[in-house]
């Protein structure tokens, strides 16, 4: 697999490249796998590891040249978690640093947009993580609200 | 004339002239298009299909609302000129639909607003849609198409449920 | 001059849905815009941590509504990865005609709101008629209009119907047939030349960078298409040339690509081209069962790991990103819709400088779809 070879580590999975990485060197990986051929970048997702507390960031990208997939992991701890933005590499990832921002509350650092970007006037625990409940969130608030009452005689 | 019968006439007129907003909020809103275009045609009932909400008569709840879209939804109806009129599609709007447990819908619509017709299906067909056009055009003609005349005398108790959904109550966004 | 601040959406034909463009203007000049998404998130991903793997199949659909089965592929061929399944021959046949049949009618849509959005209202009407055969077919075939829930992990949920051949080809037909009409009035149309050559410009260097995908990237020259890439179901066995700027058949080539004008030109010849595999498909396809035998749905555990499966849309690029931890449900889905780039990043950079008019046919051009941007 050629990520492999321009990074030298990783594994095989299922054809694709998975990489892992530590916080730090994240940037340079990207850097060198772009510099490399892998010239799009697919999506950056987040996956919430709940027993191990820790958050996995999972750079995807993909080169037109190698026909290649190469995922590079990066695991972060679950408390005051935080990373280093890589919207200068690629435009995009500001979009979705700015969705896992809000959905899981992860700082980037460097990212100067990270605005709400889904929600509206959010305040719970970011939805996405696993210890939010978003099956009681909305018995609590939305069984909650009462029916119109109406009045016996329907004098309008 | 009298106030009824003068209310009688226009009552007619309003029904064979229906404006619809185009507001799509769901997933409800791509059985639309087939329904204004050439194959179902609504214009044969005299509906067509209106750019703002100052001159719509019909607005459509095209499935599921997000909160974020409950609020622009209240803003647009409160624009629109009464007489006006609510449909609501799917089962989404009715009990939530298959975002029962979600986090960012609202369940019941007619909680916040007044609703004339629901037409149910996950998602209705355009049979179904146009079905509902003229159950609301025969509800127009008896009278009890009152739903606007609800949000005005119930209109306290609607802006608390509408302030309860977008978390004022909840205490913790003052000033949004 | 003074700045204006106008805000386009969410209700406004002009948008491509139920989204909101923040613009700041000069004149009629746009100096910056900003996309404000949300008003369809309803939480997906969340939701489909707290279902099993078969009741996710219904929710996966919703997710693009003017074309849900690429979805549903996306999702079956990540979860077939993880479980090791072989699935049947026919039942990838069949998929590959659903999966065109749906291209169709996405382009069908697509190019009828665009060209509502220059103003040419005969198409819209044509068009939106014309897809609803399309929906006929899903429905002998699948028993829905637009949610099919065909597309299963393991298979396809029901046979083809014996007499649904004859259908599909006399659809295709007419198709074919109005498409020479569909030229004659948008696509060989001064108007629509005067419109919309030069417009909506992506940098053509910059394209693979900022992620565009799909008909907007073969636009700009690339001949990149998932279906040659990384063959899905039978993409492989099928004989299609990646249409790309310049060979636009018998289209003149007006501009030096990357613009709403070649991006159009390619949505139309995609059309010929899905019509032209469907019917391959229908040729080829074998005799023998439609899926495989499945375990008990609700006790069905897939086992742990990480799959990325990727399918080419009317849009541009699908993925989805399935995590398993070994248990009844997922760990983790996460879709890349191809809006996410076009609607967000691309279409904030290449508005800028547009003038006020050109906006909503920039955006129906891009083919921004909300739904896949906030799931
Ligand atoms: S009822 Fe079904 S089709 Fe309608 S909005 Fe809800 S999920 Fe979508």
């Amino acid at each position: 697999m050629k990520a492999i070879e321009i990074i030298g580590k990783g594994e095989e999975m299922h054809g694709r490249a998975y990489i892992p990485s530590g916080r730090e060197e994240a940037g340079t990986i990207i850097k060198k796998l772009k510099e490399n051929g892998f010239a799009h970048f697919v999506m950056l997702s987040c996956v919430d590891w709940i027993d191990k507390n820790e958050f996995e960031l999972v750079y995807h990208m993909w080169s037109y040249e190698h026909k290649e997939h190469a995922m590079i992991s990066v695991r972060l701890p679950r408390d005051n978690p935080s990373m280093f933005s890589m919207h200068e590499l690629f435009p995009q990832i500001e979009t979705y640093e700015r969705e896992i921002h809000e959905m899981y509350g992860i700082d980037f650092e460097g990212n100067s947009r990270l605005t709400p970007f889904l929600l509206e006037g959010w305040h719970d625990t970011p939805p996405m993580r696993k210890d939010f409940d978003s099956k009681k969130f909305a018995e609590d608030v939305f069984d909650s609200i009462p029916e119109i009452k109406e009045e016996e005689d329907e004098g309008i | 004339m009298r106030y009824e019968e003068w209310n009688k006439i226009s009552r007619i007129a309003s029904r064979k002239s229906l404006w619809m907003l185009h507001f799509c909020t769901g997933c409800g809103a791509v059985e639309l298009p087939p329904v204004m275009t050439s194959r179902y045609d609504m214009e044969r009932f005299g509906m067509g299909p209106m750019a703002t909400p100052r001159q719509a008569d019909v607005l459509l709840i095209t499935g599921y609302l997000t909160v974020k879209t409950l609020k622009r939804v209240v803003n647009v109806y409160e624009q629109m000129q009464s007489p006006k009129y609510v449909i609501s599609f799917g089962s989404c709007p009715i009990n939530g639909g298959m975002y029962w447990d979600s986090y960012n819908t609202v369940k019941r619509l007619d909680r916040y607003l007044p609703v004339d017709v629901y037409v149910g299906g996950c998602m209705p067909r355009p049979e179904g849609v146009m079905n509902a056009f003229l159950e609301l055009m025969k509800l127009i003609d008896e009278g009890k198409a009152r739903g606007w005349e609800k949000y005005q005398k119930y209109y306290e108790q609607y802006k608390r449920n509408q302030k309860m959904a977008f978390g004022f109550e909840r205490g913790k966004n003052e000033g949004d | 001059m003074k700045e204006y601040e106008l805000f386009i959406g969410p209700q406004h034909p002009g948008v491509t849905g139920n989204m909101m463009y923040h613009l700041w203007v000069d004149g009629d000049t746009v100096t910056k815009a900003e996309c404000n998404v949300g008003y369809l998130h309803r939480g997906f991903e969340k939701l489909m941590e707290s279902r099993n793997w078969m009741q996710n199949v219904p929710l996966v659909c919703r997710i693009c509504v003017p074309e849900p089965d690429v979805n549903e592929m996306a999702y079956a061929m990540a979860v077939e990865q993880l479980m090791d399944w072989e699935i049947p021959e026919r039942a990838k046949y069949i998929r590959v005609v659903i999966l065109e049949l749906a291209r169709i009618a996405a382009y069908l849509m697509s190019i009828g709101s665009y060209a509502g959005s220059l103003g040419i209202y005969t198409l819209p009407q044509w068009a939106l008629g014309d897809r609803d055969y399309f929906l006929d077919i899903f429905e002998q075939l699948t028993g829905a209009r637009v949610y099919h829930i065909y597309i299963w992990p393991g298979g396809v949920r029901w046979d083809m119907p014996e007499k649904l051949p004859g259908l599909i080809e006399k659809t295709l037909s007419y198709t074919e047939k109005r498409l020479k009409l569909y030229d004659d009035v948008l696509f060989k149309n001064r108007i629509f030349f005067d419109r919309a050559v030069g417009i909506g410009k992506i940098p053509k260097g910059k394209a693979i960078e900022w992620g565009v995908t799909g008909p907007n990237l073969r636009a700009c020259g690339y001949g990149y298409d998932i279906r040659k890439l990384e063959p899905y179901a039978v993409y492989d066995d099928m004989d299609f040339e990646v249409i790309k700027y310049p060979e636009l058949g018998d289209f003149d080539v007006l501009s030096d690509g990357c613009d709403a004008y070649t991006r159009m030109i390619v949505r139309r010849l995609e059309i010929e081209q899905s019509i032209s595999i469907v019917r391959q498909a229908l040729e080829k396809m074998p005799e023998g069962e439609h899926i495989i035998k499945h375990p008990n749905w609700l006790k069905w555990k897939v086992p742990p790991g990480y799959a990325f499966k990727r399918v080419e849309s009317s849009k541009g690029e699908y993925g989805y990103f399935v995590v398993s931890d070994g248990s009844n449900k997922p760990v983790r889905i996460h879709v890349r819709g191809p809006s996410y780039t076009h609607g967000v990043n691309v279409a904030e950079t290449i508005l800028k400088g547009a003038n006020m008019a050109d906006v909503s046919q920039i955006l129906f051009s891009l083919d921004v779809c909300p739904p896949d941007i906030e799931r």
